[in-house]
């Protein structure tokens, strides 16, 4: 069943609240495999809660997700009331999703080459050689294969997000959720991730990208989302977007304090 | 005239032998007395004018009553209530240089001669004759600390997952447990496990008692420590360990739980040491560790030397812990240091 247009990824009717607050509110998005799709918004606008959406770190209130042609996550119990589905496929699913977070979240108790070596050994079962190949894989994949014996807390932030990077990379996920990736990092350090990132774009690798680096949302999606109040406000592709969609009040506001 | 001389000879010579039989009689009769005034003295409390009176009883061989020995025995035992150990050895020894084998003098010449050594020297003699005790006290002390302390962690840690649980029966069993062991006494527990459990048909053996109310007890203390360095991981390890794909137990093992083990080291080992203070208690069921050993020897012996022997062994188990909670501590967070 699987063609090459068939998306990846499809959301349908995403939502969810806390509380009183609908944080997402009926977001529909499909990904092709190999698209980059860039993420905008002002802060609370909801782009994290929908990316730990797909990921299964929040759980949605309505809609559904569908990846590879297959309705996934969650099942309804005799009751008709849906929850998520069992841990144990839970888990296999974010296996098959790599996330990066803006504080990079690295385990600080274990070395670099660890951290990257954590996934395949724990989670895939894989033999110590067998993960420790694919974790230097990884790392010469972001360029720090000279740190793979030293622990995060010596690291630079740039270089800490690049582990991160490849600590998600050694699950080989088929799609790599970013949110705000450079939004921890002195300006400096933002090139080398957002490097790490392009040449994983070349590869091919499919991605939703939540970020406020305008030029790098031009340089590199396919597709640019604006995003507000939980909703898609607008969307195309960077030359139609940054081009036409400039009318839209909003986004012109929120792009003229970003810019 | 010659007859008068003869009769005054007569009865001087008569006199002078009545007085020669009369003799004894009447030494006798002054050394009661001079046993008597000594008594009196003592009883004033005035040693030294017991001391002087005493020393008054002459020497004399036909005395078979025993009064030169008896009275300088005491001269010997109120100097040396005195203190004075040179003077109570020569009151000794004036016995022993007539009598060399009255057992009385030898054994107390043996004893003023063991006041005299030096304090240091009969504080060693004393330490040689309780250490054997006191040792394998301390020995069931150990043992029974680093029963509690293998217990404990796993029993703290059980609780404190508990307590984070969404399971509520669980987390509710585990909040009781805390909220049971923390709130009451351990001596009450120890006594309750030992001597109220057997009224419920529940027998134990002290050793499983003390096992049994120390490992509860301290599992308690440590579940809440642990939830607390379990709590104060950051959330994005969490979200990480799960976003790689790791279940809840293996982001736990893997992730969460080795980055407490420094935090914890500190309040763990606070708690260890207070550990090693409170194997006391169950001095109470019938254990003989090693406070047990120590009052046994104190009591039998009214000796203090027992009591400074085990605080100063006390002492060195807590050093001691502390000087390894200290390193175990340094290498769990070697991964800090930059
Ligand atoms: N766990 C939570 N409990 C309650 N409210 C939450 C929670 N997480 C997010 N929210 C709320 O949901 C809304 C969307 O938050 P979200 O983090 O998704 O925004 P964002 O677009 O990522 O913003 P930012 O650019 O600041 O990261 C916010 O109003 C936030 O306060
Ligand atoms: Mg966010």
């Amino acid at each position: 069943m699987k063609s090459a247009n068939q998306p990846l990824l499809s959301l349908k009717g995403i939502t969810k609240r806390f509380g009183a607050l609908t944080a997402v509110n009926g977001v529909d998005l499909d990904v092709c495999p190999g698209e980059i799709v860039v993420i905008i918004g002002p802060s609370g606008s909801g782009k994290s809660t929908l990316l730990r959406s797909v990921n299964f770190l929040e759980e949605i209130e309505e809609g559904t997700i569908t990846f590879e042609g297959k309705e996934v996550g969650y099942v309804k119990n005799k009751h008709g009331r849906r929850h998520l589905d069992t841990p144990q496929k839970i888990c296999a699913l974010r296996s098959e999703i790599g996330m990066v977070f803006q504080h990079f979240n690295l385990f600080p108790h274990m070395t670099v080459l660890g951290n990257v070596m954590e996934g395949p050994l724990t989670v895939q079962k894989k033999g110590q050689e067998e993960a420790r190949h694919i974790a230097l894989d990884m790392l010469a994949k972001v360029g720090l294969s000279e740190k793979r014996d030293v622990y995060p807390a010596t690291l630079s932030g740039g270089q800490k997000q690049r582990v991160a990077i490849a600590r998600a990379l050694a699950m080989r996920p088929k799609l790599m959720l970013f949110d705000e990736p450079t939004s921890a990092l002195d300006p400096e350090l933002i090139g080398e991730v957002f490097d790490t990132i392009r040449a994983l774009g070349k590869e091919g690798m499919t991605m939703i990208i939540v970020t406020h680096q305008m030029g790098f949302a031009k340089e590199m999606a396919d597709r640019v989302i604006f995003m507000e109040a939980g909703s898609f406000v607008a969307q195309g592709t960077p030359e139609d977007f940054f081009a036409n969609q400039m009318e839209h009040d909003r986004i012109q506001s929120f792009l003229s304090r970003i810019l | 005239m010659k007859v008068l001389c003869g009769r005054v000879i007569r009865t001087i010579l008569l006199f002078s032998c009545l007085l020669l039989l009369l003799a004894p009689l009447s030494r006798a009769e002054d050394t009661e007395q001079i046993f008597q005034d000594a008594n009196d003295a003592m009883a004033r409390g005035d040693l030294p004018a017991a001391i002087t009176v005493l020393k008054k009883v002459p020497f004399s061989k036909t005395d078979d009553s025993g009064a030169f020995v008896r009275s300088r025995m005491q001269v010997a035992r109120l100097q040396f209530a005195l203190k004075d150990f040179p003077a109570a050895t020569a009151s000794t020894k004036e016995v022993l240089a007539v009598y060399p084998d009255n057992s009385e003098a030898l054994n107390f010449l043996a004893s003023v001669q063991k006041e005299q050594k030096p304090r240091y020297v009969v504080f060693w003699e004393d330490c040689l004759r309780f250490l054997p005790n006191l040792l394998k006290g301390a020995v069931m002390t150990i043992t029974l600390v680093f029963c509690t302390m293998l217990i404990s962690p796993l029993g703290g840690l059980l609780i404190a997952l508990g307590r984070i649980s969404r399971f509520k029966p669980f987390s509710v069993l585990c909040w009781f447990i805390i909220w049971l062991f923390r709130g009451t006494p351990l001596l009450l527990q120890l006594f309750f496990i030992y001597y109220g459990l057997p009224s419920l048909g529940i027998t134990f053996k002290p050793f499983t008692a003390a096992i049994l109310g120390l490992g509860l007890n301290y599992s308690a203390y440590l579940g809440e420590i642990i939830r607390g360095g379990i709590q104060s991981i950051e959330h994005g390890q969490m979200e990480a360990a799960k976003a790689i794909g790791m279940s809840y137990g293996q982001a736990m093992r893997r992730v969460i739980i080795p980055q407490t083990y420094k935090r914890l080291m500190p309040p763990i080992g606070n708690e260890f040491i207070a550990l090693i203070k409170d194997t006391a208690l169950v001095s109470t069921i019938a254990m003989v560790e090693l406070m047990r050993s120590a009052d046994q020897m104190f009591n039998a012996y009214f000796n203090v030397t027992a009591l400074i022997l085990a605080a100063l062994i006390y002492l060195v188990f807590t050093t001691f812990f502390t000087f390894i909670f200290e390193k175990i501590e340094h290498r769990a967070g070697i991964y800090e240091i930059r």
